[in-house]
């Protein structure tokens, strides 16, 4: 199911500014682990067949993938620049796409996230107007361009998005034949665009003349295309593709098939469906919008599912659904089931798995581990073992708030699983602090809203009666789809965050129509068509925007896989608004991923002020900065060509950060 | 230097810092990636720099005790405000405009009293 993230609701921070003339405080938050009885979950186990292993210290550099490499580490084992030169790091090129939109005009906005992928010695980059770009990695020169002709229409989100392409290539080549190495490209109209790597031009023996029509599967609740907004995960010759569209708009919508398609044909091999043929009518989605890993070597692809719809309420879904809201690794030539680990229980919050797992090799208590380690927005990490999804450190399931009975319909599980190791990233265990500075500034109306504001912990669910529950968080995250990298030496796991305080309340079908101003963009209302409660999102502010919650707003966070420990954490990246930037103590909601190398450097963008940074892997210490056209929202791309080091970011913002567009791609490097 | 621009030496250096100002104010807003191009934050710093800068040269030319007085707090609101301004935009250069634009101010309310005061004995 598209996160809420996707969605219409307005920048995070808009507020920020209205702080500058008391920009003077800083309360970080403290974190705690939860310690409760458990009870374990035991999943099935199968063999699975055998290709190349994922190494523990992979000695090639490979980022030819959303997340870099299949396993979705996004390390690079290139030390060319380590943490004694980043400093010296310069821009040596730069292009601006063109294919940006601010929504002034015609066209709407454009929000992109393409992680650029380096393989065939090019870069090659998808953009949010559909279209190809591949580029000479060493000069930004451009070899070719293609096309899409899509159509420039918001059909499923607020914004024109895009994350970029996919890249494959035959293990057999036939010399002198096209399309032994391709590109591909979805679009929001469920077009799967497949074309030559080496010339740009499209594939005749992929599916229609290199288009795949994506839609004509779309044969359930088919309110909305299926948009192909996040490039397919290629695993051997097969393409994993989900999609993305806008669950919080009607209670039934599409349900999230998973594809698997064959490379060079574009047929159908298999499906993947985590609903039951019942609930897949009266309910829908439990899709995978974002990227998925993939372990070659025991042929398991791993889906990061969705939540059920609607995203808040759960009255049409009262039995369980077990795959939804889950990790669940298939049988990559099947699309069998060979585990799954469900997150959420009846998901009423839309906590859709957010982000690729991290596949990783693990050394605990001297054993060593094929683990996987899965980021929530709900800002838990799960360990698990990946061939098995037995718990690496215990998951607990411990009990949970039921409702208020205010709910005509629902239901509500009653534990949820909580992991107690590692240490969940913010600590949602208590209503967080009012921040003192914005509710002086409101004259208290930060106090007041959180009066009126149901909270139990973890998990509150969705209420009709005052101004909602209050959530930390929800939609906002915790992590986000940039996902966990982990650099394999030192068995180190990186993972940004965002804190922010949202509050949410179910509005009956009456009050709704009532309550929604029809401006539904702005003022966070959304309908759950057929539901019978609408609802409205908002981000806790006072009357000036300024966050009702104390700072830091987002960190960066390493994490010792060996113990689950924190090694260290800091403010990441700063908040700006107007043009303002906020103290660096306060640090910014993010969005987009880290990249680390060998050289013991943590590249991320992700910040609000669209700058990209480096950081000490092993102090956390910032090591260097630039500023680019935009918040970079996606991974960066570290890549070697020629024997010289790169690294490159695309800056296409995002307006859940800030209403800032942009097109650049911009690649760094040290001078020769 | 004449005595009368030896006395307005202050407010010269005042209406040159907040050009300056003005200048870098211009460049951050219209120039790309100095991190505020195009934002009301840097087309604040702008109107406030030419504010500055309309003030200065009135400086010139007021003769009444109290609207020189007048003038000269609106004038040290205006850098306090635009020096902090430059801090939370990252423009150094703006807020060091500031500073010397303060000097200046210092100057200018130091050199007529003692003028007048000669004057008088």
């Amino acid at each position: 199911m598209p996160t809420l993230l996707s969605t219409p609701f307005k920048s995070i921070m808009p507020g920020l500014g209205a702080v500058t003339a008391l920009a003077m405080c800083l309360t970080p938050l403290t974190l705690l682990a939860q310690d409760q009885p458990t009870e374990q979950e035991s999943p099935e186990q199968e063999e699975a067949p055998s290709r190349a292993p994922i190494p523990l210290v992979p000695g090639e550099p490979t980022w030819d993938s959303f997340h870099g490499q299949l396993n979705a580490q996004k390390y690079s084992p290139l030390d060319q620049i380590n943490a004694n030169n980043v400093g010296e790091l310069e821009k040596v090129w730069e292009v601006h796409t063109g294919d940006i939109a601010d929504g002034s005009g015609d066209l709407p906005a454009t929000v992109w996230s393409a992680t650029p992928v380096f393989a065939n010695d090019t870069l090659y980059i998808g953009t949010p107007f559909y279209r190809i770009l591949a580029l000479d990695p060493g000069s930004g020169e451009e070899k070719w361009r293609f096309d899409t002709q899509s159509s420039l229409e918001a059909l499923t989100q607020p914004a024109l998005k895009n994350r970029g392409v996919a890249y494959w290539e035959a293990d057999d080549p036939v010399a002198g034949e096209p399309c032994q190495k391709i590109i591909y490209m979805g679009t929001m109209d469920a077009q799967l665009f497949a074309v030559d790597a080496d010339s740009g031009e499209r594939c005749a023996d992929f599916a229609d003349n290199g288009v795949l029509d994506v839609n004509q599967w779309n044969d359930t609740n088919d309110r909305w295309p299926l948009s192909l907004l996040q490039p397919p995960t290629v695993v051997g010759d097969h393409l994993i593709l989900g999609w993305a569209g806008m669950d919080w708009a009607y209670e039934q919508a599409p349900p999230g098939t998973v594809f698997s398609i064959n490379v060079r044909t574009g047929e159908r091999e298999w499906t993947f469906q985590a609903l039951s043929d019942e609930m897949r009518e009266q309910s829908g989605t439990a899709n995978v919008w974002t990227h998925m890993s993939a372990d070659e070597e025991r042929g398991l692809v791993y889906l990061p599912v969705s939540s059920p719809s609607p995203n808040f309420w759960g009255g049409n879904r009262t039995e369980e659904v077990p795959l939804a809201t889950s990790t669940t690794a298939l049988d990559i030539e099947t699309g069998d089931v060979v585990w799954s680990r469900q997150w959420v229980h009846h998901d009423i919050w839309d906590y859709d798995t957010v982000a690729a797992p991290t596949l990783m090799d693990i050394t605990v208590d001297g054993d060593e581990i094929p683990a996987l380690l899965q980021a929530t927005k709900m800002g838990f990490l799960f360990v698990v073992n990946r061939e098995t999804g037995e718990d690496v450190w215990p998951i607990e399931e411990r009990p949970v708030p039921g409702g208020d009975g205010s709910v005509d319909g629902e239901v509500y599980a009653p534990t949820q699983p909580f992991p107690t190791k590692p240490a969940p990233l913010l600590d949602q265990s208590e209503k967080p602090n009012v921040w003192a500075l914005a509710d002086a500034v409101g004259f208290g109306e930060c106090s007041a809203l959180w009066e009126e504001l149901s909270y139990e912990g973890m998990y509150t669910p969705p209420t009709t009666q005052g101004e909602g529950m209050l959530g930390y968080p929800i939609t906002a995250g915790g992590a986000q789809w940039g996902g966990v990298a982990f650099e394999p030496e030192s068995q180190t796991a990186i993972v940004n965050t965002s804190h922010i305080v949202q509050y949410l309340k179910l509005y009956n079908r009456e009050a709704y129509e009532e309550a929604d101003s029809g401006s539904g963009n702005e003022s966070g209302f959304a309908p759950q068509e057929g539901a019978p409660y609408g609802i409205r999102l908002e981000i806790a502010r006072n009357w000036l925007g300024m966050p009702c919650w104390e700072p830091p707003f987002g960190e960066l966070v390493a994490l010792d896989m060996t113990t689950g420990d924190v090694k260290w954490r800091r403010p990441m990246g700063a908040s700006q608004q107007y043009g303002f930037f906020m103290p660096e103590s306060w640090g910014s909601p993010t969005i987009g991923g880290p990249a680390v190398t060998a050289g013991d450097v943590i590249f991320i963008g992700a910040s609000m002020d669209a700058k990209v940074r480096a950081y000490s892997l092993e102090t956390g210490e910032e090591l260097w900065s630039d500023q680019t056209e935009a918040p970079s929202v996606s991974n960066p791309a570290v890549y070697e060509y020629d024997g010289r080091q790169y690294v490159a970011f695309v800056s296409g913002g995002n307006t859940i950060l800030k209403d800032q567009v942009g097109d650049q791609v911009a690649v760094y490097a040290l001078l020769e | 230097m004449s005595p009368s621009l030896s006395s307005k030496s202050g407010t010269l250096v005042l209406l040159i810092a907040s050009l300056a100002g003005l200048a870098v104010a211009l460049y951050a807003y219209f120039t790309p990636l100095t991190g505020v191009t195009g934002t009301l934050g840097a087309l604040v710093a702008i109107v406030a720099c030419f504010a500055l800068a309309v003030m200065a040269l009135l400086l010139f030319k007021v003769k009444g005790r109290g609207v020189s007085i007048a003038l000269r707090v609106l004038i040290l609101m205006g850098l306090a405000g635009t020096f902090f301004a430059g801090i939370l935009l990252h423009q150094w250069w703006i807020s060091a405009a500031m500073v010397v634009g303060l000097i200046g101010l210092i100057i200018d309310m130091i050199r007529p009293s003692r003028h007048a005061h000669l004057t008088h004995t």
